[in-house]
């Protein structure tokens, strides 16, 4: 039966099902157990599970991370929340070159199912380490999954698709949505395929890809020029960008022609650079125009007026859709 | 007017630093063998067989002789590359020797003493040297960085120290889960500088994980000497910040390592884990691609040559009267020709096929290198051929 939840309950819930139904799932992290974690995504969990799964870890981001990789190659299935995404980068080494590569070192002896839950993106006047959109630097070099739900429903079954899977999944929770945004979710159990993109809204003339947060956006200024300037847009929303759903996009792309990527991470070999390598590659002769970017921007995000303008704008947007649609090959 | 002070500098060897064996008690050390190879009554001697003295003895006299071996081939340039490990075969063997085959044991680089101990076989060992296909590692990692599941060794993940940690945590999940496997997780005496060192030790004070934390302090982290390393006199008191039970060890002493582990290990119920400091010397370069001549003089390695574990060990056994120069001999013979006879099985297994190295980043490959590796094998059968 459904019931209305915020992205944040929608997370919660998640936890709580997956440590039901599987002893081997810990909740770890600074702040998880009684405080239930800054944003109280693990409230009442601690209370639930007993504080042998809902382990309260010093203040030590690479500890964290590091212990949970022990944990997971020994058969836990640690969930370890990273208290925001700009702090993870003390666990950079730990993960990219411990987590996420113990399968291939080990010639796939000692595989690490963990889970790094990190509450990432702009949007809450957080200023530069509480507004990180850290995607690409866990995506290269290989061996990380990475998932961005960004509704109530995406927020449950993605997480529970990470706490099943036999590798490292890093789960960029869209923090200005987690009490903002709530819908419908059946805490049924049930996982969403990661690698999978939904299109949020069809449309003929031009296709937007964005992910997290940016979802809304891109949404709200396809839904607004459809109605005041007549265009056709399309709405994907990758939710998953290792493996990212190529096929959706390629299929988008063959119908409408032009493309715009939106993300709010930095635009140098931001996700986006991957999206417009990939799709001239393979759809080239499908292309009416140049593919559009719209990304935060090569600096740090600043407190006055990173909201406004490190973070991608509906007005960028705007432009982008008129730069692209005015492009006929 | 002072005399101007002399110091130290880059690109000069320091003088050689006493070796502190010699006076244990004063140090902190604690040591069951003199560098004679009897007991001197600082501790008891633990209670071990004559079989297990002996296992322990043959297996550091083959990882000598591997060793020798190793490096010739990596000199003649039948290898890549070599991690020398003479001088502390006692403190790894020993310390193995106290584990069950159940434990695991998280290897830092220098032990393959521990691989021996627990069965793996010389042939296995050369292919991973010689990076062969038909290996646990799949040909993946740089020669003597060993591991295998099949007998609990995990191998390590290369930055020094990054590992200590992933062996706290397992510790803690075996504890969690009620199962009575202990950990043994090697390190260097340089790791100690690294942060997971302390991550790992401050979580182990909280949570008591059953994992000894063995750090072999060889007297040098490449050209950096201990006191450089760090201002503290000792390694093992860095425990104390964490409120971790510690002890330092003679580490060229079979017999104190082997007793100091299993101390360690009895401690776990009550106590969790401990950090032995085992004080031992790097006898040979840090790696075939180092030159101590740089930085350490040939009377320091001289003079820890009087400590040499395997002559102590040998010694011991004599005044026990389990050991004669008869097997002494067969000893050497054996060892020789089951090295040689690896080598040249190993040579001749096939390297890894170029679509190997796609397997095991995920348990199922994702699109994304299902496509790079079809592009590798088509670039290089056909669109890039001559």
């Amino acid at each position: 039966m459904s019931t209305e939840m915020t992205v944040l309950q929608a997370t919660t819930a998640a936890m709580t099902r997956a440590m039901l139904d599987d002893s081997a799932v810990v909740v770890m992290g600074e702040d998880v157990g009684v405080a239930g974690g800054i944003f109280r995504a693990t409230q009442g969990l601690q209370q639930q599970f007993g504080e042998d799964r809902v382990i309260d870890t010093p203040l030590d981001e690479k500890g964290i991370a590091a212990h949970a990789i022990g944990m997971a190659l020994y058969g836990l299935r640690p969930i370890a929340e990273i208290q925001f995404s700009g702090f993870i980068h003390d666990a950079f080494e730990q993960i990219m070159f411990c987590g996420t590569k113990y399968r291939w070192i080990t010639g796939g002896q000692y595989t690490c199912p963990m889970v790094l839950r990190a509450p990432s993106f702009g949007g809450i006047k957080g200023g530069f380490w509480h507004s990180q959109s850290p995607e690409t630097y866990f995506i290269h070099g290989g061996g990380m999954k990475v998932v961005c739900p960004a509704t109530p429903d995406d927020a449950y079954r993605l997480l529970l698709a990470a706490i099943a899977d036999p590798d490292p999944v890093l789960v960029l929770e869209a923090v200005p949505l987690y009490r903002s945004l709530s819908g419908q979710v059946n805490d049924d159990g049930v996982p969403a395929e990661i690698g999978r993109a939904e299109v949020v809204r069809p449309g003929d003339d031009l296709t937007i890809v964005a992910y997290g947060p940016a979802r809304h956006l891109a949404l709200r200024a396809a839904d607004e020029m459809s109605a005041r300037e007549g265009y056709s847009i399309e709405v994907i929303d990758l939710r998953s960008l290792v493996p990212w759903d190529r096929e959706a996009v390629s299929a988008s792309v063959r119908r409408t022609g032009r493309l715009v990527v939106l993300h709010e991470g930095s635009q140098t070999l931001g996700f986006g650079s991957e999206i417009v390598a990939a799709i001239q590659e393979h759809d080239f002769g499908y292309l009416h125009g140049p593919i559009q970017r719209i990304a935060g921007h090569d600096m740090p995000y600043g407190f006055s007026i990173g909201d406004e303008y490190y973070r991608p704008s509906i007005e960028r947007i705007r432009a982008a859709v008129r730069r692209a649609m005015g492009f006929e090959f | 007017m002072n005399a101007p002070k002399i110091v130290s500098f880059a690109g000069a060897p320091r003088e050689p630093v006493p070796v502190p064996l010699a006076s244990a008690d004063e140090f902190g050390i604690e040591q069951v063998l003199d560098a004679e190879g009897l007991p001197n009554g600082n501790r008891p001697e633990p209670d071990l067989d004559q079989a297990t003295v002996v296992k322990m003895y043959e297996v550091m006299v083959t990882v000598a002789a591997l060793d020798r071996i190793g490096w010739q081939l990596q000199r003649s340039g039948r290898m890549e590359f070599w991690i020398p490990s003479r001088g502390q075969e006692a403190a790894h063997v020993a310390s193995t020797a106290a584990m069950r085959p159940s434990d695991w044991i998280f290897l830092a680089d220098r032990e393959p003493g521990s691989f021996l101990w627990r069965g793996a076989g010389l042939t296995q060992m050369f292919a991973q040297f010689f990076g062969r296909a038909d290996e646990p590692l799949k040909g993946r990692r740089l020669p003597l960085l060993l591991g295998d599941r099949s007998i609990n060794i995990v191998p390590c993940t290369t930055q020094v120290g990054s590992y200590i940690p992933h062996a706290a945590g397992a510790a803690w999940a075996a504890k969690l889960r009620g199962d009575d496997t202990r950990f043994i997780v090697y390190f260097g005496d340089g790791a100690t500088s690294r942060g997971e060192f302390h991550s790992a030790l401050n979580f182990a004070g909280i949570h008591h994980p059953p994992v000894v934390f063995f750090c072999q302090n060889n007297g040098w982290a490449v050209s950096t000497p201990n006191d450089r390393q760090t201002a503290t006199a000792t390694f093992a008191e860095k425990a104390d910040a964490y409120a971790v039970r510690r002890v330092r060890v003679d580490g060229n002493d079979p017999l104190a390592v082997y007793a100091a582990t299993a101390d360690a290990l009895a401690a776990m119920p009550d106590e969790g884990a401990t950090l032995i400091e085992a004080v031992t010397y790097r006898m040979g370069f840090h790696t075939s691609s180092d030159n101590p001549d740089l930085y350490r003089s040939g009377d320091e390695v001289d003079a820890w040559g009087r400590w040499d574990p395997i002559a102590r060990t040998r010694k011991y056994l004599e005044h026990k009267g389990w050991w004669d120069s008869g097997r002494e001999a067969a000893l050497h013979e054996v060892a020789d020709r089951d090295i040689k006879a690896a080598i040249t099985a190993a040579e001749a297994m096939p390297k890894p096929v170029p679509e190997s190295q796609f397997d095991d980043v995920f348990e199922q490959p994702t699109w994304m290198l299902d496509d790079q590796r079809d592009r590798l094998l088509d670039d290089l059968s056909n669109g890039g051929a001559l």
